[in-house]
C-alpha cells in the first residue's frame, strides 16, 4: 500500500469518515478536524510508521488553519500540514530521513 | 448563615513543606522546577517537573502505617496535620463527630498503580501487593485524613481533575457556611509524576522541556507538579472565640461547565464561573485587588483565561494584579487549586502580592499585569482564586481579608 493510502486510512479513522472522502488536496480544517484529532492523527502517523514528528499542541491548534508542522524540508522551510498530501509528504520525508544513506 | 474564615494552612510543595517555606519561594519566584529525581527518565523526552524534594514519609508515619500510603496519600494527610496544627486547633470529639473531611485529587495513587502494573506486566508477576486497592483508590488521601484526625462527619473525594482542589475547598465553604457542619479540614492532593502519567501528558504534546513561564510570549507549555494543601475552614465567631489566627475569610464560590472541549478552555465557561462567584460573595468586579490565575503555561490557556478575565471585569480588568504560580510550583493537577488558594490567602494575610515567575516578554493576546519576577507591596482586600480543568470544569473563590 502506498505511503498517502496509510495516511489516508488513519485520517480518516480519527475522524470518523470515508477513506474515499480523502484527495491529497483535502484540507484538514474542511473536514472539520479540531486540535485534539490532530494529535490524535500524529500519534496515529508515528505508530504505524515508527517515526517522531515533533509536534506541539499549539501548533496543533493552528494546523487546521495555515499551521506548519515544525519539520522542515531539504531547503530548511517549514513543511505545511493542512492538506492530506502535506501530511503525506511529511511521512514521506521522515521516512527517507531514518534509511541511512 | 456563617461567615467563614481560613485558620490553618498546612502545606507539602516543590518549594518547602512548611506554610513559611512555601510563602518565601513564592515571594522571591523561587522555582521548584528542575530535574526530575524520583523515577527514571530514559524513557521520557521531559526531563524536569515541580517535585517534592524534601519529604521523608519515614518521618511522618510508621513503617507499617507507611505501608498503606500512597505518596498522593502521604501528602494529603501531613498537609492535614500541619493545618490543624497551625488553626492551634484542639479537635474535640463534639467537633470531630461532626467535623467534613473533603479533598481534591485529579488522579489517585498513580505511583502504586504505576509500580503495580510495571510489576505485572513489565516483569511477569503473577500477583500484585494485597495493598494495591487500598493505596491507589482515589478515595485514599481523604479516607486516611479523616483516619488521622478522627474526622467523622461528611467525608469524601471530589476528582474534577485540575479543579479538584478548589472544588473541595468551594464544597466545605458552602458546609460550614450553612451551618451543615461546624468545621471542615478541606483542600487537594498529588503525586503522579510516574513515567506512565508522564508519557500520557507527552502524548497531549503540551508540555515544556525547560520551564514554565505563564503570560509569557515565549511560554513553551506546562510543568508537572506535585504536592498537597489543606485548610482547616471554621465559622469566624468560633474562630475568634477560641482565638484562632485568621488568615483570610472566605466570600464566594462559583461553578461552572463549558460543555464543549474537553480540553480547551473555554473563556465563555471560565468567565461564567468568576462572575458566579463575585455574585456569590456580594462583590463586584472592580472590588477585586488581586487573581491568583490559572496560568498553567500553555498557549491556549494564558490567552484563553486572559480573554475570560476581560469577559468577567469588563473595563476594571486593566486594574487586576494577576499571577500564575505555576513558574514556581509547577502544575500540581487536583492539588494546584488547593496550592494556590494557600498562596491566596497568604496574599491577604502578608498584603503582599507574589510574582509570575520566569516571566520573559509580553504576548500580545495576554495584556493585564502579570506582576513579573517581582512581588509587590500591595493592598490586598480581596482577592480570586481560579482554577479551569480539563473537561471544561471551572471552580473560583473569593476571598477577603480577616
Amino acid at each position: 500500500m502506498a505511503i498517502i493510502d496509510d495516511v489516508r486510512a488513519i485520517i480518516a479513522k480519527s475522524l470518523n469518515i470515508p477513506a474515499e472522502r480523502l484527495t491529497p488536496e483535502t484540507r484538514l480544517d474542511e473536514l472539520g478536524a479540531e486540535s485534539l484529532d490532530v494529535i490524535e492523527i500524529v500519534f496515529g502517523l508515528e505508530e504505524k510508521f515508527d517515526i517522531t514528528i515533533p509536534l506541539k499542541a499549539d501548533d496543533a491548534s493552528k494546523l487546521t488553519g495555515s499551521g506548519t508542522s515544525g519539520i522542515k524540508d531539504n531547503a530548511g522551510q517549514e513543511m505545511p500540514f493542512s492538506t492530506v498530501g502535506d501530511v503525506a509528504q511529511i511521512v514521506e520525508k521522515l521516512i527517507a530521513a531514518k534509511v541511512p544513506q | 448563615m456563617n461567615r467563614v474564615v481560613v485558620t490553618g494552612i498546612g502545606v507539602v510543595s516543590p518549594i518547602g513543606s512548611t506554610s513559611e517555606k512555601f510563602w518565601s519561594g513564592l515571594v522571591e519566584a523561587r522555582s521548584g522546577i528542575g530535574p526530575i529525581t524520583t523515577i527514571p527518565t530514559e524513557r521520557l523526552n521531559t526531563k524536569i517537573a515541580a517535585e517534592v524534594r524534601d519529604f521523608d514519609p519515614a518521618q511522618h508515619f510508621d513503617p507499617k502505617r507507611q505501608g498503606l500510603l500512597d505518596r498522593f496519600a502521604q501528602f494529603a494527610v501531613v498537609a492535614a496535620r500541619a493545618a490543624v496544627q497551625d488553626a492551634k486547633l484542639e479537635l474535640i470529639e463534639e467537633i470531630a463527630q461532626q467535623a467534613a473531611t473533603i479533598v481534591g485529587n485529579g488522579a489517585g495513587g498513580m505511583n502504586t498503580l504505576d509500580d503495580s502494573f510495571w510489576r505485572l506486566y513489565g516483569q511477569n508477576a503473577t500477583r500484585a501487593h494485597p495493598l494495591t486497592i487500598p493505596r491507589l483508590m482515589a478515595n485514599a488521601a481523604c479516607s486516611q485524613v479523616s483516619m488521622d484526625l478522627g474526622l467523622k462527619g461528611p467525608t469524601f473525594t471530589i476528582a474534577s481533575a485540575c479543579s479538584s482542589g478548589t472544588h473541595a475547598i468551594g464544597q466545605a465553604f458552602q458546609m460550614v457556611r450553612s451551618g451543615q457542619v461546624p468545621l471542615a479540614l478541606a483542600g487537594g492532593t498529588e503525586a503522579c509524576i510516574t513515567v506512565g502519567t508522564i508519557k500520557g501528558w507527552e502524548a497531549l504534546r503540551v508540555m515544556s522541556t525547560d520551564t514554565c513561564r505563564p503570560f509569557s510570549r515565549t511560554r513553551t507549555g506546562l510543568v508537572l507538579g506535585e504536592g498537597a494543601a489543606m485548610f482547616v475552614l471554621e465559622p469566624r465567631e468560633r474562630a475568634m472565640a477560641r482565638g484562632a489566627p485568621i488568615y483570610a475569610e472566605l466570600l464566594g464560590f462559583g461553578m461552572s461547565a463549558d460543555a464543549n472541549d474537553i480540553t480547551a478552555i473555554d473563556p465563555d465557561g471560565a468567565a461564567r464561573a468568576m462572575r458566579s462567584a463575585l455574585a456569590d460573595a456580594k462583590v463586584n468586579g472592580e472590588d477585586i485587588d488581586y487573581v491568583n490565575a490559572h496560568g498553567t503555561g500553555t498557549a491556549l490557556n494564558d490567552k484563553g483565561e486572559t480573554a475570560a478575565l476581560h469577559k468577567a471585569f469588563g473595563a476594571s480588568a486593566e486594574h487586576l494584579a494577576v499571577s500564575s504560580s505555576k513558574g514556581v510550583l509547577g502544575h500540581s493537577l487536583g492539588a494546584a487549586g488547593a496550592l494556590e488558594f494557600a498562596a491566596t490567602a497568604l496574599t491577604l494575610h502578608h498584603q503582599i502580592i507574589p510574582p509570575t515567575a520566569n516571566f520573559e516578554e509580553a504576548d500580545p493576546d495576554c495584556d493585564l499585569d502579570y506582576v513579573p519576577n517581582t512581588a509587590r507591596n500591595a493592598p490586598v482586600l480581596t482577592a480570586m482564586s481560579s482554577s479551569f480543568a480539563f473537561g471544561g470544569l471551572n471552580a473560583v473563590l473569593v476571598l477577603g481579608r480577616a
